[in-house]
């Protein structure tokens, strides 16, 4: 507006300057970035993993038992080896090979598990928003008795009747726990966006109940689809690792929750075979960061008032 | 002191650094206030009225800020004042009454001790008994009963909330009050009211006011003078007269010319009537049948009966306050809310119990215009979209050229740039754009009945009498009937054929426009009328004179029956 002050601009301004443009594209957010790169990484380990590195070591027996990561001694004086750069188990597995067989897994595990929770809780939560009257009040007392059950017991009585289970088996037992919530914030976004103007203006236009369900209010959902999709992941990844933790869950399918189970199980802790159950938590620790930053991330994304010029 | 102007404004200029670089929100604003006097900041939204108040308290959102000029508040540089300086100053020598008072006090407190908070903040220790006294008479000088301060804020109604708000804002009293739009959330009988306690205590404490509003007649009844804002910058400035009778700049035309008077000249150029569409049912267009409507043990509508028979176009107009029990009807017409009892018949079905076929014929010919054009788009979707489903949906489109081909000419027929709007998202439109698209929207399907609810409360004042004109132009035009909702009388007057007057659910008065808002004989309509603030300096405040005094009113309304002022053909009204 003003052309005759151009005075050459501070290094602060230009820092400034630099932030403002970021905000012309939000999905720049560098929380969002982060996120989503820890995570691509855990997938990528899985997938480079598995051609470089030999996946048979994930066998009892496939390595020399109790080797330390490289650069490291064991108790009984023995240096870590190239061979199995990450050390080995009691088992004798090999520790790198574990956790690029297992670390897929536990997020497959999660991410099944919310997929289907959140399908569950989209249908769930639009039939009681709309339909409102018995529905509602059925679909609401459902989830919320659903959601005071402490889901760990319940999973556990189930996991131990059942024996073995496979991962997707294993998801959708979780998947029976996470649906609540979003269940709960789309009914309350339904209810709110079904006497806005523009459902009302698809009503006159003639519009059937499906496409103002679908066309017209799910489109606006996606940002809270999003966040909550993110959560219930970490919800089910947590859930996943604290049943094989206690040893339940797939018993044949290396997992990183399974992995510290037998760590445990094995005395890791005592004989301080630290790198045993410390890489897998590590791992965790990376997955939930992860999740962590993209679900911040998207809420700046969505909500621009969280976006800050400093 | 006394002949030291309370505030002087010297080439203030305020800026906002945005992504999209700096928007200059006010530009070389200069201005005095003199002791004592009412100075009225009008303008559209955005003009940069409200910001303008908010830098003389120096309380601008960031990332604002003054970028040049000055402010001198009764001899202070404002600007120039700390942060402990400036608290000190805010209140006790300048208040600032909020837009909406209702959200403004705290839901917890009583009114007492959030009326103390003032003094405390500024005097620090003060006993009770001083307190509970300065509290007493600030409540008594804005003309609330002495309990008003044991309750809590739910316990008042909007206006009484209002002028608690102004007893704390004149509690210390203040060199300068700023009223930011106080009434723009009250009826009309209510906003009387409070503009007369707010110019009462100014008057009594002799402070300088200013008022931030939009409506021309308001000012014209409150404030000695004008200062007229576009853009941020002050287009013009004079007392009241000057600017009401002789207008310099094209904007304060606008403006003054965009408020309907009852009884004075139309804004409408009725050329010749078109027929109305034709109809193959000799049932009536719409037909009320002992509707009526509860809400629990509250009766929104009491039973009513009416008959539309459409088969000449033609405007009915409901007029009344909120609460009135308008907007229920509308939903009802609409087939949104079912009565409690009664039946809404279209053309002999009635509309609560139709097939989905009659159902789709009842959604093309009965459409509607919203009060909220902002919230009337779906974000997703280019504003298109809206235009171009129905179009679809009612199986008028014969191609997608031929959709395109008609959104464009609805556009240009409300007087859009079809290239200009259609591509765009409903944020990048201006209210009164949107509103303007859903009127064509309404053109494009060319329904038999079109309902209006407070189709242009929520536009900007100069807008107003184009989107009227425009919907008025689809009877005109293209012969659909319109029942119009409204709380503004003079565009009734000006607009339709018949009106209804709705107060608490029933109808009381009703009758052509000429009668019925030219000379009101029921006291409720004389009320509403009397609380009109007319751009006329002639006319101060209704034309009653002499005392006023809405409560007795009231009284007298819920005593009165209905009064019929006579019928139009084609329009039956039976009231139960």
């Amino acid at each position: 507006m003003t052309s005759q002050d151009h005075v050459p601009m501070t290094r602060a301004e230009k820092r400034q300057a630099k932030r403002i443009r970021r905000f012309d594209n939000p999905w720049m957010n560098p929380k969002l970035l982060w996120g989503v790169g820890l995570l691509l990484g855990i997938i990528a380990l899985g997938l480079i993993g598995r051609v470089l590195w030999d996946p048979e070591l994930v066998f009892t027996g496939s390595a020399p038992l109790k080797l330390p990561p490289v650069g490291f001694e064991n108790l009984r004086r023995q240096e870590g080896i190239w061979d199995y750069p990450l050390g080995t188990d009691g088992g004798g597995r090999d520790l790198l090979a574990l956790i690029i067989i297992g670390a897929p897994n536990t997020l497959f595990v999660g991410l099944l598990a919310s997929l289907i929770g959140m399908s569950i809780g989209i249908f769930l939560g639009f039939s009681a928003g709309f339909l409102g009257g018995r529905t509602d009040d059925t679909i609401r007392v459902l989830a919320d008795v659903m959601i005071t059950i402490p889901p760990l017991l319940i999973l556990v009585v189930f996991q131990s009747a059942f024996g073995d289970v496979t991962l997707t088996m294993m998801a959708l037992l979780i998947a029976g726990f996470v649906w609540q919530s979003p269940t709960r914030l789309i009914r309350a976004q339904v209810l709110s966006m079904k006497q806005s103007g523009y459902v009302q203006m698809a009503q006159l236009s003639g519009a059937s109940t499906g496409h103002i369900m679908f066309r017209e209010m799910l489109p606006n959902l996606v940002p809270y689809l999003f966040g909550s999709f993110i959560a219930s992941v970490t919800t089910s990844i947590v859930t996943a690792v604290g049943l094989e933790v206690l040893g339940l869950g797939p018993q044949r399918i290396p997992t990183l929750g399974r992995t510290i189970y037998e760590a445990i199980n094995a005395g890791a802790l005592i004989q301080n075979l630290w790198w045993w159950w410390g890489i897998p938590t590590l791992l965790l620790a990376v997955m939930f960061i992860g999740l962590l930053l993209i679900n911040l991330g998207l809420d700046e994304v969505s909500n621009p008032r969280l976006r800050k010029l400093s | 002191m006394t002949d030291k102007p309370v505030l002087t404004l010297r080439d203030l200029s305020i800026e906002f650094p945005t992504p999209k670089g700096l928007v200059k929100a006010v530009k070389h604003l200069d201005l005095t206030i003199q002791k004592g006097r009412r100075v009225g900041f009008i303008g559209e939204s955005g003009s940069g009225k409200t910001t303008t108040a908010l830098a003389i308290m120096q309380m601008l959102a960031e990332p604002g800020r003054v970028s040049s000029g000055t402010i001198d508040l009764a001899g202070i540089d404002v600007l120039a004042l700390s942060e402990e300086e400036m608290r000190q100053t805010r209140l006790s020598r300048i208040a600032y009454i909020p837009q909406g008072a209702m959200n403004s006090l705290n839901p917890v407190m009583r009114i007492e001790p959030q009326l103390w908070d003032g003094i405390i903040a500024h005097e620090g220790h003060v006993v009770e008994a001083e307190l509970k006294r300065r509290s007493d008479e600030a409540l008594a000088s804005v003309g609330l009963p002495h309990h008003t301060a044991q309750l809590y804020p739910h316990e008042l109604s909007g206006g009484m909330k209002q002028r608690v708000c102004i007893a704390m804002g004149i509690i210390l009293n203040p060199d300068l009050i700023i009223a930011d739009e106080p009434t723009s959330a009250l009826d009309v009988v209510t906003q009387r009211q409070v503009m007369q306690t707010l110019k009462d205590i100014q008057a009594k404490i002799g402070s300088g006011l200013i008022l931030i509003g939009h409506d021309m007649g308001l000012m014209a009844q409150s404030v000695d003078e004008l200062a007229v804002l576009k853009d941020g910058e002050l287009v013009e400035h004079g007392t009241v007269q000057q600017i009401l009778e002789a207008p310099e700049h094209p904007y304060t035309q606008d403006l003054i010319s965009s408020v309907p008077l009852v009884g004075g000249e139309s804004f409408l150029n009725p050329e010749r009537q078109a027929d109305a569409p034709k109809r193959d049912s000799t049932e009536p267009l719409l037909r009320f049948d002992t509707v009526r409507k509860d809400y629990g043990d509250v009766t929104a509508l009491h039973p009513l009966s009416f008959t539309l028979q459409g088969d000449t176009p033609q405007i009915i107009s409901i007029v009344g306050q909120s609460g009135s029990g308008k907007s229920t009807m509308g939903s009802i017409m609409l087939g949104f809310n079912e009565p409690s009892q009664g039946k809404v018949l279209y053309e002999g079905q009635d509309v609560y119990n139709m097939s989905a076929a009659q159902s789709l014929a009842f959604r093309k010919n009965v459409q509607a215009v919203f009060q909220d054009p902002y919230a009337c788009f779906n974000p997703f979707y280019r504003v298109n979209h809206a235009l171009k489903f129905p179009f679809k949906r009612f199986g008028l489109a014969k191609s997608e050229a031929h959709t395109q081909q008609a959104m464009e000419e609805a556009c240009a027929a409300v007087g859009l740039d079809p290239d200009l709007v259609l591509s765009r998202y409903p944020h990048q439109l201006s209210g009164g754009q949107r509103q303007r698209l859903i009127v064509a929207r309404a053109l494009m399907l060319s329904p038999k009945l079109l309902i209006a609810d407070e189709p242009v409360s929520m536009v900007d004042a100069s807008l107003r009498a184009s989107i009227l004109s425009n919907i008025y132009d689809l009877k005109d035009k293209y012969g659909i009937s319109i029942l119009y909702i409204t709380h503004d009388l003079a565009t009734a007057y000006h607009v339709s054929d018949f009106v209804m007057v709705l107060y608490k659910g029933h109808v009381v008065e009703a009758g052509p426009p000429k009668e019925v808002i030219g000379d009101p004989q029921h006291p409720y309509t004389q009320l509403l009328i009397d609380s009109i603030p007319w751009p006329d300096l002639h006319r101060s405040w209704g034309h009653t004179g002499g005392e006023w005094d809405p409560e007795a009113k009231e009284a007298a309304a819920r005593r009165a029956d209905m009064v019929f002022r006579g019928a139009v053909p084609g329009f039956d009204l039976v009231a139960g």
